[in-house]
């Protein structure tokens, strides 16, 4: 069982089965490496490095973005930690990621283990509908979240007011600093959760039927199963869900920014939301290319991070 | 053939009734898929009416069908043109993405070693870039190299966006799938690349099939990229079309906007439904077998 | 079975991007980027108007006009000017904003082409930028109450001719559970107008003087008119969610007669006169004037409602770009709006609602342009977030607009007396 899930065991093994062939083989070995890497490296190449190389350089200007640049050191990085909302979309930037992670993957997994185990005449059709959200383009959903908790002509005031529950009338889902964050979280969620829920049912597909045939035979069923055995199996790949939680939260800019703009105040914004108007609506494009090497930086720290912590995990197995 | 691995999780195993009782399960599964489904029907209440009856009962069933939103808003997409653009881009985007993420993903789950884990850093570092922040350094690329405003222009950099992100998934299938498989067809005098393509890739179909499907979806509703990387209309993909209904007061005409959207929307979702009977087999036919 | 897949998908994508179209380059090509898509509605009927009309009288020159939506052209347009490329001319909306592409040598001066073409001072002022002329502004918007006429009437109210009279006005419509004002202010700007006018009739020129930093933003005239506002807010003025509505939920309410008056600009005027949009009756008033303020009713704040600027890229099809401008501000392609102010004179006022808006325009002796089209770019966002402050009820107005001068400070430089 343990072998399936291995993280480094497999890899181990293929570097020992490379180097233990002696020299012709491992001339093989390393050209087939280059061939491999050299498609995806050579589109970042030309597509990524020239404009990650740039957004260092410009943080450390001044400029609008139009030419005319002049060297401003760190100062752009100092003003940014002067800025309340950059600030506050820091904050809402980890809120976020720790919501989602705390939410959204164990929602997705306990939907992804239920759709893969209980598999009958209506669970089958419902596979397909769980993805269904994250299809749309985001201003589509934008649209379907407005038309939701508007509070004019939005359904659930619509409702609201015609059954005279002034409880949830009285909410306003987009005006209230308290509230917006977690309106747009809802928006966000109905649509975000599709992807980890279509990779974990990948995932949780792969797992041999002798597993549970085996699980079975030593009692453990129905969630006890999903518990001891599926969970393990796919930690994973919800690590690697995590990372991709915190990543896209530290990038987390359409949704909210068509939603809210941000506001009220700044109860909604993000790193992403104030880069855009940094760089598009103020022209403060040296202010706009620090935030954007803070998001790369703190990206790369949390997926470093956590794949040493996972392959120190993976070690000690 | 098929049919039957699909079947497989119910057909061959007893069901088990422990714990919490498939019944509950599946009403609270049909509960969740209901509010994923319920919102995707709010448009359909007003695209039918006219602006004033969607300005004063927008939720009341529609009395009357007015089906001039989606005239007009299918004249103004002008599906035809944009239909074929989308198409080329997500075409173009899988054919990019797809091929270079595999490869890598396959090396750096397979091969590890220092200066692979040092690669393998340098094609996620793509991922922590954020698009709205390298729209001007990559349109002054594309100007330089003579790709601005083609549809080749777009579909590059949006593959170097997909990349590392796919890079990463692939990495995770290929590292959960036994080494022993490997060995053995290494052992049986398969080389580097034969080991690959016959065996691992195969293996490895539910994150090529996951990885299709995404991109394509992705590539659909891009919008910002494409808005920056075109500038002749006639390369316009439908979300660019769609985009020009929105003006400084939000949308002028709700009710034919989200008809425009509907229209825009409709193709990946059923293609998307149709083609899902297709990814699970996919993906259940990449599950391991003896 | 996977590989045959990736093949025949490549060789499909090669097949694809080999068919691009090639486009041949014969006669003078205008390329021209707009906001509005130019179809049938009565909202782009000018626009329309304008393409059709220009490019049957213009045989010789091909017009390429792009729609690109609303953040689309204003992002589009950023990147543009950033890389040197783009259209020959761009829809805008002058001020700051086309100042800035200016200043970075962006833009074609047209000064002694357009200085004579017949147009309201205030459109040309809208679209010069240091002296030189870079464009021109069909149509000039104005801002001012849209005032339900039907609602006033059935309930005895007189249209409010100081602001002590629309408090009174307010606070009737609320005790018949009328909303006073549509707003809209979950999108940020549409509170400025109003906070512009009190600005304005608390202090007279109090901007004027701040944007040349003789006066600081947290002075008397701006802080009493936030307070006023807030106070305003607080009363429940613009109903009880101002800041969960959107510039459309605005539009709306206005529309349905469940929100009185609303304090914007002209350009909703052809909505607001059109029997598909609202069966209500909407007029159009001046912003009236505070006892003891120094603001007169005869100030005026405006901008551009449709404007197009030409950049240094078609220095070479001059001619033909001014010929676009001058068609642009024909009384032909004008005559087809079907609601805005228009700035050529000669053209007739196309409805009741737009005849009442330009008459407001016609008394003006003292036009102010748009704050937010005014100030330099760097601070024109802070600005619409320091209002939008203003709706929560725990706001200290002075601090907000204490913090939006000391960007003023950062980006313009402090205020000397």
């Amino acid at each position: 069982m343990g072998d399936i899930a291995a993280t480094t065991g497999n890899a181990a093994a293929g570097r020992a089965a490379g180097s233990a062939r002696g020299k012709p083989r491992d001339w093989k070995r390393t050209v087939f490496i280059a061939l491999c890497v050299l498609p995806a490296l050579g589109f970042l190449a030309v597509f990524m490095y020239y404009p990650i190389e740039e957004t260092f350089r410009i943080s450390l200007m001044h400029s609008s973005g139009l030419g005319g640049e002049t060297w401003a050191g760190f100062d752009n990085y100092v003003r940014l930690f002067a800025n309340p909302e950059f600030l506050a979309g820091l904050l809402h930037v980890f809120s976020w990621a720790f919501w989602s992670i705390l939410i959204q993957l164990p929602l997705a997994f306990l939907i992804a283990f239920s759709l893969t185990f209980y598999v009958n005449k209506t669970t089958g059709p419902l596979r397909v509908v769980y993805y269904l959200a994250n299809i749309l383009p985001s201003a589509i959903t934008a649209m379907l979240g407005k038309f939701v908790f508007s509070p004019n002509n939005g359904i659930l005031s619509s409702i609201a007011t015609k059954l005279h529950w002034t409880w949830l009338s009285n909410i306003d889902f987009f005006g209230d600093p308290k509230i917006a964050f977690w309106t747009v979280f809802i928006v966000a969620t109905w649509t975000y959760t599709g992807f980890p829920i279509i990779y974990l049912m990948a995932r949780i597909e792969q797992i041999p039927t002798e597993i549970r045939e085996a699980a079975e035979l030593d009692g453990a069923v129905g969630w006890r199963y999903a518990w001891h055995i599926v969970l393990p199996l796919v930690i994973y790949p919800m690590q690697i869900l995590a990372v991709l939680c915190t990543v896209g939260s530290l990038k987390l800019f359409d949704l909210p920014y068509m939603l809210t703009t941000g506001g009220p105040g700044n109860a909604t914004v993000t790193l992403g939301i104030t880069l855009y108007r940094q760089g598009f609506i103020n022209w403060q494009y040296g202010k706009a290319a620090a935030i954007g090497v803070v998001i790369f930086l703190l990206s790369l720290a949390f997926t470093i991070a956590q794949f040493s912590w996972q392959k120190r995990e993976g070690d000690s197995r | 053939m098929s049919t039957t691995t699909a079947s497989r999780g119910s057909g061959k195993l007893p069901r088990i009734r422990h714990g919490i009782p498939e019944v509950f399960v599946t009403i609270f599964l049909v509960m969740l898929a209901l509010l994923i489904i319920l919102p995707l029907f709010l448009p359909w209440m007003f695209v039918f009416k006219t602006q004033l009856e969607y300005a004063y009962h927008p939720w009341a069933i529609p009395l009357k069908l007015h089906f001039e939103n989606f005239t007009e808003a299918w004249t103004a997409v002008q599906i035809g043109q944009g239909l074929i653009n989308t198409l080329i881009v997500c075409i173009g985007a899988i054919a990019c993405s797809v091929p270079a993420s595999a490869l890598a993903g396959y090396v750096f789950a397979r091969y590890r070693s220092r200066a692979t884990e040092i690669l393998f850093y340098a094609v996620l570092i793509g991922y922590f870039v954020p698009v709205q922040m390298v729209l001007i350094p990559l349109y002054k690329m594309n100007l330089k190299i003579g790709l601005a405003d083609s549809l080749i222009g777009l579909i590059l950099p949006m593959a170097a966006f997909n990349i590392p992100f796919w890079t990463l998934i692939y990495r995770s299938f290929f590292q959960s799938l036994p080494g022993e498989l490997a060995d053995a067809a290494r052992i049986d005098g398969a080389g580097h690349s034969g080991t690959f393509f016959l065996i691992m890739l195969p293996l490895a179909s539910p994150a090529t099939v996951l990885s299709c499907l995404l991109i394509f979806i992705g590539a659909w509703s891009d919008y910002l990229l494409s808005l920056i990387m075109l500038n002749n209309q006639n390369l316009f993909t439908m979300q660019l079309r769609v985009a020009q209904f929105l003006n400084a007061y939000g949308t002028d005409r709700m009710p034919r906007y989200a008809a425009a959207a509907i229209i825009s929307a409709a193709p990946t979702v059923i293609l998307y439904i149709l083609g899902h009977r297709w990814i699970i087999r996919g993906t259940l036919a990449g599950a391991l077998k003896e | 079975m996977k590989k045959r897949m990736f093949v025949v998908l490549v060789a499909l994508a090669c097949c694809l991007m080999a068919a691009l179209p090639v486009f041949s380059q014969s006669k003078v090509k205008l390329t021209v980027w707009g906001r509005d898509i130019a179809d049938d509605g009565a909202d782009h009927a000018y626009v329309k108007a304008l393409i059709t009309g220009f490019q049957a009288k213009n045989p010789d020159i091909q017009l390429e006009y792009i729609p690109l939506g609303d953040p689309g052209l204003a992002d589009k347009t950023k990147i543009a000017m950033a890389s040197n490329s783009g259209p020959d001319i761009f829809q805008s909306w002058g001020g700051s904003v086309m100042g800035g592409y200016a200043d970075a040598g962006r833009l074609l001066d047209l000064t002694s082409d357009l200085k004579s073409v017949p147009g309201s001072a205030a459109a040309q002022g809208a679209m010069s930028w240091k002296g030189k002329i870079y464009g021109v502004a069909p149509f000039f918007a104005i801002a001012g109450i849209f005032v339900n006429e039907g609602i006033f009437k059935a309930n005895g109210l007189s249209v409010p001719t100081s602001v002590a009279e629309m408090e009174k006005v307010s606070d009737a419509l609320l005790a018949k559970g009328i909303q006073p004002f549509a707003c809209g202010e979950k999108d940020k700007w549409p509170a400025l107008a109003m906070y512009m006018y009190l600005t304005n009739r608390f202090g007279g020129d109090a901007f004027g003087l701040a944007q040349g930093r003789k006066l600081r933003f947290d002075d008397a005239s701006f802080v009493n008119a936030a307070q006023k506002y807030q106070d305003w807010i607080k009363k429940g003025y613009f109903g009880t969610k101002p800041l969960g509505e959107g510039y459309g939920d605005a539009q709306q309410l206005m529309a349905t007669g469940k929100a009185a008056m609303h304090v914007t600009g002209s350009w909703m005027c052809a909505q607001y006169s059109n029997k598909a949009f609202t069966d209500q009756t909407i007029g159009f008033y001046a912003f009236p004037a505070l006892a003891g303020g120094k603001g007169k009713i005869t100030d005026i704040m405006g901008m551009t409602d449709i404007g197009f600027a030409a950049t240094k890229l078609a220095a070479d099809k001059k001619a033909a770009v001014v010929k676009f401008m001058k068609y642009a501000m024909s009384t032909e392609a004008c005559a087809a709006e079907p609601g805005r102010i228009c700035s050529v004179p000669g053209v007739k006022a196309p409805s009741h609602l737009t005849d009442m808006a330009a008459g407001v325009f016609a008394t003006a002796k003292n036009v102010q342009f748009w704050w937010d089209q005014d100030l330099p770019p760097a601070v024109t966002s802070p600005l619409n977030d320091a209002i939008q402050t203003f709706f929560l009820a725990d706001t200290n107005v002075k601090a907000s607009l204490t913090s939006f001068e000391s960007l003023m400070e950062e980006n313009v430089g402090p205020a000397k007396k």
